[in-house]
């Protein structure tokens, strides 16, 4: 009993010691940022071969830290409920090729845009006379359950809407046949229908974008210190033309 | 716990005088009727799901009402998973479990077998096996594969629980018809079965409770259920802690609702024993 409470005793002191070190030194050491993502949005963000978090978003917030000097600390957190995991503090910031939306805004802030993407249709190769969400009247549309996707299919009446946890798991109900069309956004649609050998055969892209929507670091309502700290970075990394070196590496 | 404390046979012996009953609590409590209290724990329950839903649409209407307003379909596809698949899983249960008492090796193994690998795996793993599995080889629409994916791993439990009825019946009930001049057949569908029916009542009621509630993991294989349609009104309106709380009621008022009828039909069926 006595060592263990020796033990609490120390790890007390000790804790204390790195708070008050903290607080001390923290305008001078590099803050670090949590940041969500959910790595299920290839070539965005996804998880390669060896657990690591990668893609476009990843690549381009490194450089953002590079830029404006603080480190980043990613969590890979399901989409669904990644907003309410912002709004309890369980991380500071949401980099997810999270769309800029008035309805988001209204509860979030987000960051100056650093990516100009668009939502986009893809359909099974069968469906050629297929030309815009319209034309799937009374058959079901996947998209992914929260994203701008999912509210554009919501728009169009008559289409039915079947929303999924992940991207992929729509693709893959695609390719059994239960759904006649995924959106989404559009370097995520040529991902899974123009580059995934299972999908390349089967699916087709249709068209051309039909929004125009803009990826935005998402943060607490009133965080300005972490808008203004991410807008000086994704400032620098366009000034430097970081990112479109980014968009050759992963974008078509 | 999911399956019945079964008495053995050799315990069942000793017991003969005493009629086989296998208890489970995995529903919700019901009031017996020796429990006559206005307050108890399924009245408070039940009764106070129902006016929290009530006070709150009526005081907060937005967002209340709107969840209220936006999850009635999801209630019914709900319904029809957990309906159509406590069917399916009855039928299912019905042949393992006579299937787990045969004397034929090739079947008896053949549902074994099924039970075995059925309960070693968790529901939500089986459910996206299946669900994907199925996608690849036959073109079923989402919610019949939903009702399959369910069905067959409820099978399973049911099963066991159609063979602990079945063996929860006397010996000599057995041996009594087989002398009469019954073949086995007859013996185990005019004699055994019948009175094995009463037995599995309790415990089939417990699994439907239990189906109903574990019916919200499909919404994972994007079936528009209950907690789907939560989740989507949720991610629109970010209204998160609303919107389950919600959900969670819904589900609450439904499983009573349920239980209290499974009881009375329970204390029903005792009445005629």
């Amino acid at each position: 009993m006595k060592v263990r409470r020796l033990m609490a005793a120390l790890m007390m002191c000790a804790s204390l010691v790195m708070v008050t070190h903290g607080t001390a030194s923290a305008a001078k050491a590099v803050k670090t940022v949590t940041i969500a993502t959910d790595a299920t949005w290839p070539p965005m963000e996804m998880v390669d071969a060896g657990k690591n978090i990668v893609g476009f978003d990843i690549d381009y917030m490194n450089a953002v830290a590079k830029e404006a000097g603080f480190k980043i600390v990613y969590k890979n957190t399901a989409w669904d409920g990644i907003f309410a995991g912002l709004a309890s503090g369980n991380y500071d910031a949401i980099v997810s090729s999270v769309t800029i939306t008035d309805e988001r805004k209204k509860q979030y802030d987000f960051s100056d845009p650093y990516i100009n993407i668009g939502q986009i249709l893809v359909v099974p190769k069968t469906q050629k006379n297929v030309k815009s969400l319209a034309d799937l009247k009374g058959r079901k549309v996947g998209a992914q359950i929260g994203t701008t996707g999912a509210f554009e299919v919501k728009k169009v009446a008559g289409v039915e809407l079947k929303t999924y946890d992940e991207v992929g798991l729509a693709f893959e109900d695609m390719a059994a046949g239960r759904i006649f069309g995924v959106v989404c956004d559009e370097p995520t649609a040529a991902h899974y229908a123009l580059q995934k050998q299972e999908y390349k055969a089967k699916f087709m892209i249709v068209g051309k974008t039909f929004t125009q929507e803009s990826y935005g670091v998402c943060v607490q309502k009133g965080n300005k210190e972490l808008t203004e700290l991410f807008n000086k970075g994704i400032k620098a990394v366009k000034a430097k033309k970081i990112d479109e070196k980014l968009r050759k590496k992963w974008l078509r | 716990m999911r399956l019945p404390a079964v008495p053995c046979r050799d315990k069942m012996k000793e017991e003969n005088s005493k009629q086989p009953s296998l208890d489970v609590g995995d529903g919700a409590a019901i009031p017996t009727r020796s429990d006559r209290g206005l307050f108890t724990a399924w009245r408070i329950a039940f009764f106070g799901a129902i006016a929290t839903l009530i006070y709150l649409a009526a005081t907060r209407p937005d967002p209340y009402l709107n969840i209220l307003k936006f999850i009635p379909d999801g209630i019914l596809v709900t319904f029809k998973v957990t309906i159509g698949s406590i069917l399916l899983a009855l039928v299912i249960g019905l042949f393992t479990g006579l299937g787990r008492v045969a004397r034929n090796k090739f079947i008896n193994g053949a549902a074994s077998l099924y039970v075995e690998v059925i309960r070693g795996i968790p529901l939500l793993v089986q459910l996206f096996y299946i669900y994907y599995a199925l996608g690849r080889i036959i073109h079923v629409p989402d919610i019949l594969s939903a009702i399959i994916a369910m069905a067959v791993c409820y099978g399973a439990y049911m099963g066991e629980i159609v063979r602990a009825g079945i063996q929860s019946i006397p010996n000599g009930q057995i041996e009594a018809a087989l002398s009469l001049g019954m073949n086995r057949r007859q013996t185990m569908i005019h004699v055994v079965l019948p009175q094995a029916v009463k037995v599995i009542l309790p415990p089939f009621g417990n699994e439907f409770i239990a189906l109903l509630k574990d019916s919200s993991l499909v919404s994972i294989l994007a079936v528009a259920d209950l907690l789907r349609r939560g989740r989507e009104f949720a991610s629109e309106s970010f209204t998160y802690f609303e919107t389950y709380t919600v959900i969670a009621l819904v589900y609450l008022i439904i499983t009573l609702f349920f239980s209290k009828i499974i009881g009375i039909m329970e204390e029903r069926a005792s009445v005629n024993r």
